[in-house]
């Protein structure tokens, strides 16, 4: 146990993934076998008003489960998942309605559904998932699909069938029996399936962007991409669902795509316990087979009880019931054993083009809000083995120039090179794959992920992540590693992030920029609320990076005692222009900077 | 043509009706009300209520908003403030008091359509054709009601409060503004608004426990491609709610319950102000 | 024994885990001007806004005119005849000048009388009442600010950086409004500055905030005060 000023005496953790992976196995492996026979059997146990709700029931799982993927875990809320059921069932219904009911025909709209409902998720994807496009917009375009979709119903008349829909039309000669157990062992497949995703490094990396988005992409990650393939994904399951439910049910309506089914959705997954899959699951399947049966006797009261219910857990246990019951339970175990990856040292890149030359470039930089310019002809550049700290009073523009500098679509004008590449207009992500870290003020990390998938995720760009393992191994370079053995965080693999204390989310977000291996690294203002202990121990890091690793760091600080001692340049910026570059002797020396700390109103503008 | 330029304008004022008391609790409290609808509906069974009972029809509509107003406060109270700082919970909590609603509705009243007595029966000539009285009536509402609310938002000292809170809610409360009473009391308006609309609604279309949801969506759309003002939200209902009668006219009705919901849409990706600092 | 106008007790605060102010003890006797000087990201608005209670306290206890208002929301200090003029945004862009005024005045106060007052202090006020207070220049929003803080005749003023970007000229101006307000109205005044000859010439005593605790502190009329305390804020 080290005695960091950043560790907090938490003890270290015991056990890798595979481990841990190889005892769930097992039960898991028992559950879905338990659950299968249960489900094989229940057609001998059930009367048949029971199995037929079932099978609906079993469909609507399926549904629940994708909707909280998109929506607990990725944080994606979607009010029309429902569409993709409508269109994977009206495939079939249509296409049987219409047409002869031959095997091509049926394998025809088997696949038509999903088809069309992958591309309308990419429709949405592409409208609801772009740059700066604000998280609101999703759901507001997912709600504008869903009504489009019962429109479009309407509009086609009798071709398809209007508001009363299509039935009666041919369908598989499967006894309801058959469809129980395919649509029982689907949901448990499916479920099974979702379960493995979410353990993986991926489904760590889905919780992640719905926790920090902005850090995901300053991780290199294209984050509308992975959320534009988990939706299309989805809409495809969804609509496998659909046609099932089409192939069983024999009618198809309206109201298998429309808003208010989109939103009982929610409520399931809401009730079931958000980003918990069975819990959704449960709510589903448990909800929709009660409300068939109170149906007939009480059906508004059973809403009723059903909407007082989802206010009451919305408003009091967001985490859902599931875990709200559960919790009581889980808490009379021992504290939890942690779960964490080896870290492994990268052994050091070869060393070719070190020191040639500045690695990052900025020539004319301004940037302007209408008629307010906060930065005007910016220009420096700064080399490998260089430790640059800007400086200057408040609203000089400092964080303005960071973020011009890490977003292409920042600056009013000027060029930013770095590597030699013009960032042009670039989204952070891709000035981030040029070489580039970025170290916020505020730890700006993964709450509710671990220190050790938080350091998994800032690697994804040069190890790409596993869709259904858990690496046991995270590999680190040399820099990355330092930071995380001299603050402790290699005995904190298994802890939480949210536990952790300030100064030490701080190293961790320096060590998670560090193991992007950049050639330039930001820092801004990286002493913010540290000890003094912790601010020595970060400044001397920060030196050996610069000097061992042959690092590029640009550094935003207030404190002027840590930028004397580690800075081997100064940059002075002063109402967005920079009014002296130079070396710690020189800056320190200037009258003209003295005059500019000391508030005189009128100083000497550039 | 003189119809449809009529059509126009009195479906621009009646979308207007509907959607100011939604702006205002948008702005102030910066959540999207999704009970709106409900509220609207529950205003529509007030003037039901007024019908059956065999009052003056002119009862309705303030029975109805003294009925949203009162509900409105207790919905801030239990179910709006807790969850302050957390809006997407917020849409979804009232969008299940939503459901609540209907179905407490439903059980009160039952599923059919009722009819409820209008006040203003009967139509005039104007500009050369006959059109609806009631519905001419609604431009002067939307135009009194929202003389009226600017009124009380630029020329008192609730108004002025109000759009403080609205600019900055933080610099407000340093100047001694309590700003949750200002919330309170504008959700409570914006609720007594939308059981307002209900109410006058009512005697153009018919009463059912599911009438609001169409315009919640529509209202929730003009909203958001407001911002904050009164004014962009009268300009929106007029270009918005214009396109909608021409497509429902001369195009196919079905597409024309769309237009507003789909050109807000794409309105909002290609500039996400929207109209307000047109 | 008089109440002191602001008393700062062990406050501990910050934002979110980083705390940036640590125990740290302050007081401002009544009708006394305390100068709170630093360099920047010592902790000075920080201090401010958490005596204002939009930052929560951690620990320790703070007392405006003799009332605890720990963890109390910030227009219950307002209220205590207690005005704030923040740094940043600190007008409403959007509203009028006179609007802007409005909003300074206590409950219960009647608008005019305060605005007559006020304007004899800065008299382009009157000229531009009904002008978007957003299209004055940066030096007037900063005496706009100044205005609306003296509209409700304040028993306890807390100032953070007025004189950011003002003319020197203006400043003087300023700084002789202020002691006027002390001095005839008995305001005491915590004044947040970088620009520390402006405010030793208004001060009582000074305090230096370095890292949220005060590295030093003492009388402002002191020999040689200026020069110390220069020493401590530059490179």
């Amino acid at each position: 146990m080290s005695e960091h000023p950043f560790a907090a005496g938490i003890p270290a953790a015991t056990r890798l993934p595979s481990e841990r992976w190889r005892i769930e196995r097992g039960i898991f492996a028992v559950l879905s076998v338990l659950t299968l026979a249960v489900v094989a059997a229940g057609p001998l146990v059930l009367d048949t008003y029971s199995v037929s709700v079932l099978i609906r029931s079993f469909l609507y799982g399926v549904i629940a489960v994708t909707v909280d993927i998109l929506w607990g875990y990725t944080g994606i809320l979607s009010f029309g998942q429902s569409v993709f059921f409508g269109i994977g069932a009206y495939a079939l219904g249509l296409a049987s309605t219409h047409l002869d009911f031959t095997s091509p025909i049926a394998l025809g709209a088997f696949v038509a559904g999903p088809v069309v409902a992958a591309a309308a998720a990419l429709l949405v994807a592409w409208l609801g998932f772009g740059p700066r496009v604000s998280p609101l917009y999703i759901s507001v375009i997912t709600l504008v699909q869903a009504v489009i979709f019962v429109q479009l119903i309407y509009t086609g008349g009798d071709y398809t069938g209007s508001s009363s829909g299509l039935s009666g039309f041919d369908t598989f000669d499967v006894g309801m029996e058959s469809w129980f157990r395919i649509a029982g062992a689907g949901l448990v497949i499916i479920t099974a399936l979702a379960w493995v995703f979410m353990r993986s490094d991926v489904g760590r990396l889905l919780i992640a962007i719905r926790e920090n988005e902005q850090r995901c992409s300053y991780c290199g990650i294209g984050t509308a991409r992975v959320k534009t393939l988990l939706l299309v994904s989805s809409a495809i399951v969804t609509a496998f669902a659909g046609f099932a439910y089409a192939a069983f049910n024999d009618v198809v309506a309206p109201d298998l795509g429309n808003f208010q089914f989109g939103t009982e959705l929610l409520i399931w997954v809401a009730l079931g316990g958000r980003g918990t899959l069975i819990g959704p699951v449960i709510a589903a399947v448990l909800i929709d087979f009660v409300s068939a049966y109170l149906s007939g006797s009480l059906p508004f009261v059973w809403q009723l009880f059903i909407g007082l219910l989802f206010i009451v857990v919305i408003v009091l246990m967001p985490q859902g019931l599931g875990p709200a019951l559960t919790n009581g339970m889980l808490r009379r175990r021992a504290k939890a054993v942690m779960v964490a990856p080896r870290l492994t040292l990268l052994p050091d890149p070869v060393v070719g083009d070190a020191a040639r030359g500045p690695v990052i470039e900025i020539t004319d930089l301004s940037k302007r809000y209408g008629s307010l310019t906060v930065l005007t002809g910016v220009t420096f550049g700064a080399s490998p083995g260089e430790l640059v700290s800007l400086v200057g009073p408040n609203g000089a523009g400092k964080t303005t120039l960071i973020r011009c500098i890490s977003d292409g679509l920042e600056r009013t004008s000027g060029t930013v090179k770095i590597g030699g590449k013009s960032i042009g207009r670039m989204s952070p992500e891709g000035c981030v794959r040029l070489g580039l870290g970025r170290k916020f003020q505020a730890p700006n990390v993964f709450d509710a992920l671990s220190v050790a998938d938080s350091l998994r995720i800032a690697r994804a760009q040069q190890e790409p992540l596993s869709a259904w393992r858990s690496s046991d191994e995270v590999r680190l370079p040399a820099a990355a590693m330092r930071v995380v053995v001299a603050t402790g965080l290699d005995q904190q693999l298994g802890t939480t992030v949210r536990h952790l204390s300030h100064g030490s989310k701080q190293a961790l977000e320096l060590a998670m920029v560090l193991a992007m291996e950049p050639r330039v690294l930001l820092l801004d203002e990286p002493t913010a609320g540290l000890t003094k202990a912790e601010r020595a121990a970060i400044g001397a890091i920060l030196v050996d990076l610069v000097r061992d690793h042959g690092l590029c760091i640009l550094l935003i600080e207030h404190d002027l005692d840590f930028v004397r001692d580690i800075s081997s340049r100064i940059i002075v910026l002063h109402q967005g222009g920079i009014v002296i570059d130079g070396n710690v002797t020189e800056v320190t020396t200037s009258e003209l900077v003295r005059s500019i700390y000391s508030g005189e109103p009128g100083a000497v503008t550039p | 043509m003189t119809s449809l330029f009529l059509d126009i304008v009195t479906t621009a004022a009646i979308l207007y009706v509907v959607a100011t008391g939604l702006l205002i609790v948008f702005g102030v409290l910066k959540i999207i009300n999704f009970a709106h609808g409900s509220f609207l509906t529950i205003g529509g069974y007030a003037a039901l209520v007024v019908t059956q009972l065999g009052l003056s029809p002119w009862a309705g509509p303030p029975l109805a908003l003294l009925a949203g107003f009162v509900l409105g406060a207790v919905v801030e109270m239990l179910i709006v403030r807790p969850l302050y700082n957390r809006p997407l919970d917020a849409i979804l909590a009232t969008w299940g008091l939503s459901i609540v609603v209907v179905q407490l509705i439903t059980i009160g009243f039952g599923r059919g359509t009722n009819f409820v007595v209008s006040p203003v029966k009967g139509a005039v000539v104007v500009l050369g054709t006959e059109y609806s009285l009631y519905r001419l009536l609604m431009i002067v509402v939307a135009l009194v009601l929202g003389g009226v609310l600017v009124t009380i938002m630029q020329g008192t000292r609730l108004g002025l409060v109000a759009r403080a809170v609205i600019m900055n809610e933080a610099l407000a409360q340093s100047l001694g503004i309590n700003s949750a009473r200002v919330r309170f009391i504008t959700f409570s308006i914006g609720s007594g608004l939308a059981a307002l609309a209900g109410a006058l609604i009512t005697p153009l279309l018919s009463v059912d426990p599911l009438m609001g949801v169409p315009w919640l969506l529509n209202a929730f759309m003009l909203v958001l491609v407001s911002g904050t003002s009164l004014l962009s939200l009268l300009l929106a209902c007029v270009v918005l709610g214009g396109a909608q009668v021409v497509v429902s006219t001369y195009g196919n009705p079905v597409f024309g319950a769309l237009t507003i919901v789909v050109l807000a849409a794409i309105l909002l990706r290609i500039r996400p102000a929207g109209f307000a600092r047109v | 024994m008089t109440v002191a106008a602001m008393e700062i007790d062990g406050l501990t605060a910050g934002y979110g885990e980083a705390m940036v102010l640590r125990d740290l003890s302050l007081h401002v006797g009544t009708g006394e001007v305390l100068a709170v000087l630093g360099k920047n990201g010592m902790g000075k608005s920080t201090l401010l806004r958490t005596v204002m209670g939009l930052l929560p306290t951690r620990r320790g206890c703070i007392r405006l005119l003799g009332e605890d208002v720990t963890g109390r929301p910030p227009y219950v200090h307002a209220a205590r005849a207690v005005s704030y003029s923040p740094q940043e945004r600190a007008i409403f862009q959007d509203l009028t000048v006179e609007e802007n005024l409005r909003l300074g005045i206590a409950r219960g106060e009647r608008f005019l009388p305060a605005f007559e007052r006020v304007g004899v202090l800065f008299p382009f006020l009157g000229m531009r009442r009904r002008q978007r207070a957003g299209t004055l220049s940066g030096g007037e929003q900063k005496m706009l600010i100044m205005a609306r803080a003296l509209m409700a005749r304040p028993q306890l003023m807390l100032i953070d950086e007025i004189t950011e970007g003002l003319q020197p000229s203006v400043v003087l101006r300023l700084a002789e409004i202020l002691r006027a307000q002390n001095r005839r109205e008995g305001s005491a005044i915590l004044l947040i500055e970088q620009n520390v000859r402006f405010a030793l010439s208004l001060a009582n005593r000074y305090a230096v905030l370095t890292r949220g605790e005060i590295a030093a502190a003492g009388d402002a009329s002191a020999p040689n005060v200026e020069a110390k305390i220069a020493s401590m804020m530059t490179v």
